[in-house]
């Protein structure tokens, strides 16, 4: 599902974010990207979506080559990949339904599947009783399971999460993993970048370890790791 | 239906947000397109006048009241020996007066005072080529029983020269206000952009074409510009129906030379719309260019 072949990321000024790293990820997998701040771990997400080009190898997502995709199929690349941030990247002048339903919208969705997939999706996510609530009006899980909700409702076949609990309480945390553990099983591929230890060792999923750019670790069912 | 809702309500949002600015941009527009009409309606007047006139360029040999019957038959043999002149016709004093008395049919206070016989006879000498006027009418003056050679040609002369100045000058301050309206346009969408990055980020995040995110605000651009050329429009029609016709119903002369077919207008019009669409465009696609890249 995904695949990436000694690639080598070089920001303008010479500062090398990925120095060469090979990862193979299969469909309906469960990742950890772990490594201290500044280890590569938001520019190997930002190469998945193409909103980074690598300055050598190659991305491979959901079997295209990355490097020969056309400036305007990016958008249909995305559509096939979710993504999940820190700060959740709402919109607060729209309510739940809309910032969800936007998400359809602007890719040309009809009116009556997002009548039918948007409350489907957030009874999924537990907010079916919150369609008209604006973001401000919700705790921080309930703004991150909107927004996942938001990444999963056009059922990309991967979903992306820069540290998704970053801004959340631990036990908070739990229930967006629960979340993030369900839409899995539908065989979604989940690519999560953390730093959160708990979460890790608790899931005891595969966990790749980035450090300096390059990984020093790919274990499957793995730790946060000692020390880190 | 639900895409063209939705970039309906995307700009008429756009341009609600923007109102001062769309304001500006829409007067730009207008006062442009404005300018560049009057540039055509100025060139449908020149055309006119010229060609009411451009037939009376003939050179008109006004004779003596003394001159004899040899002179006048000396006078027409010289004129048609001319190789510049293509037809010579005598109009005798009686023929004056009647023309006399036609032209000012509807003023009969003009001729009803003046005695018959006191317009004098003259020559009317058509010329191949109207530059020649002057020419045939320097040689003809002072010849024997002509009191006066006149030529209408250094009006139309005069006429077109200040009307080609006129129209470039207006025709270069219509263009500086039309790259002055392309650029407010271009910097009412920047703003526009600015205030939904929000929206712009995530719509480039789940995956929106370029053309979804950029149909909007090419749309502001060209409903902007649309409006200023319509206004712009709408002045020159309310111009030409309240202003030119009376005008020309009331100053007979004015008439022929402010009227204009209803064709001419609509190109006039179809000129102004076509301009503004095209300069809202530009200005669209100048803010999108530097504002909206992948």
């Amino acid at each position: 599902m995904i695949k990436l072949i000694d690639v080598v990321k070089e920001y303008k000024g010479g500062v090398a974010a990925l120095k060469g790293i090979s990862i193979d990820v299969e469909k309906g997998e469960f990742v950890f990207v772990v490594g201290p701040s500044g280890s590569g771990k938001s520019t190997f997400l930002k190469l998945l979506t193409k909103e980074e080009d690598p300055s050598s190898g190659e991305v491979y997502v959901a079997g295209k080559n990355l490097a020969s995709l056309p400036k305007w199929r990016v958008p249909y690349l995305r559509r096939n990949v979710g993504c999940v941030f820190q700060d959740f990247k709402l919109l607060p002048n729209k309510t739940v339904f809309e910032n969800v339903a936007f998400a359809l919208e602007v890719i040309g969705r009809p009116r009556s599947v997002i009548q039918r997939q948007v409350p489907q999706i957030l009874d999924l996510v537990g907010l079916g009783e919150k369609l008209d609530r604006f973001p401000d009006e919700l705790s921080g899980g309930e703004q991150q399971r909107v927004s996942v909700a938001r990444a999963f409702v056009n059922r990309p076949l991967i979903l992306v999460a820069d540290e998704p609990t970053g801004n959340l309480d631990p036990a908070t945390s739990v229930g967006i993993m629960r979340l993030l553990d369900r839409i899995n099983r539908t065989g979604t591929t989940i690519v999560m970048a953390t730093h959160d230890h708990a979460i890790v060792d608790s899931m005891r999923r595969r966990v790749i370890e980035l450090e300096n750019g390059l990984i020093v670790r790919d274990q499957s069912r793995g730790i946060y790791g000692v020390g880190g | 239906m639900l895409r063209i809702n939705y970039f309906l309500s995307e700009t008429i949002t756009n341009l609600r947000r923007n109102f001062l600015m769309t304001i500006a941009a829409i007067s730009t527009v207008a006062i442009s397109l404005l300018l560049l009409g009057g540039v055509q309606i100025l060139g449908l007047i020149v055309r006119n006048v010229t060609y009411t006139w451009e037939a009376k360029v003939e050179v008109s040999v006004f004779l003596l009241d003394t001159a004899t019957q040899n002179e006048i038959n000396d006078i027409q043999s010289t004129l048609i020996g001319y190789d510049e002149v293509a037809e010579v016709t005598f109009v005798s004093k009686a023929e004056a007066y009647e023309e006399f008395k036609r032209i000012y049919r509807n003023q009969p206070e003009l001729y009803e005072t003046l005695p018959e016989d006191s317009l004098p006879a003259s020559f009317r000498v058509k010329l191949h080529n109207a530059d020649d006027a002057e020419e045939i009418d320097a040689r003809i003056e002072g010849a024997p029983g002509v009191e006066e050679a006149r030529t209408g040609g250094e009006v139309i002369k005069r006429l077109l020269q200040v009307n080609s100045l006129l129209r470039t000058i207006t025709f270069a301050m219509s263009l500086i206000l039309l790259i002055a309206a392309a650029a407010l346009i271009a910097n009412a969408i920047r703003v526009a952009i600015y205030a939904r990055r929000d929206e712009i980020g995530i719509m480039k995040l789940v995956g929106a074409t370029n053309w979804f995110i950029r149909i909007p605000f090419m749309l502001e651009g060209v409903f902007a510009a649309l409006s200023g050329a319509l206004v712009a429009g709408l002045i020159v029609f309310l111009g030409n129906a309240l202003l030119f016709s009376r005008v020309g119903d009331a100053i007979q002369f004015l008439g022929p030379v402010l009227s204009f077919s209803t064709g001419e207008l609509v190109g006039v019009l179809v000129l102004l719309v076509g301009v503004g669409i095209a300069v809202g465009l530009i200005g669209s696609t100048l803010a999108l260019r530097r504002f909206l890249e992948v």
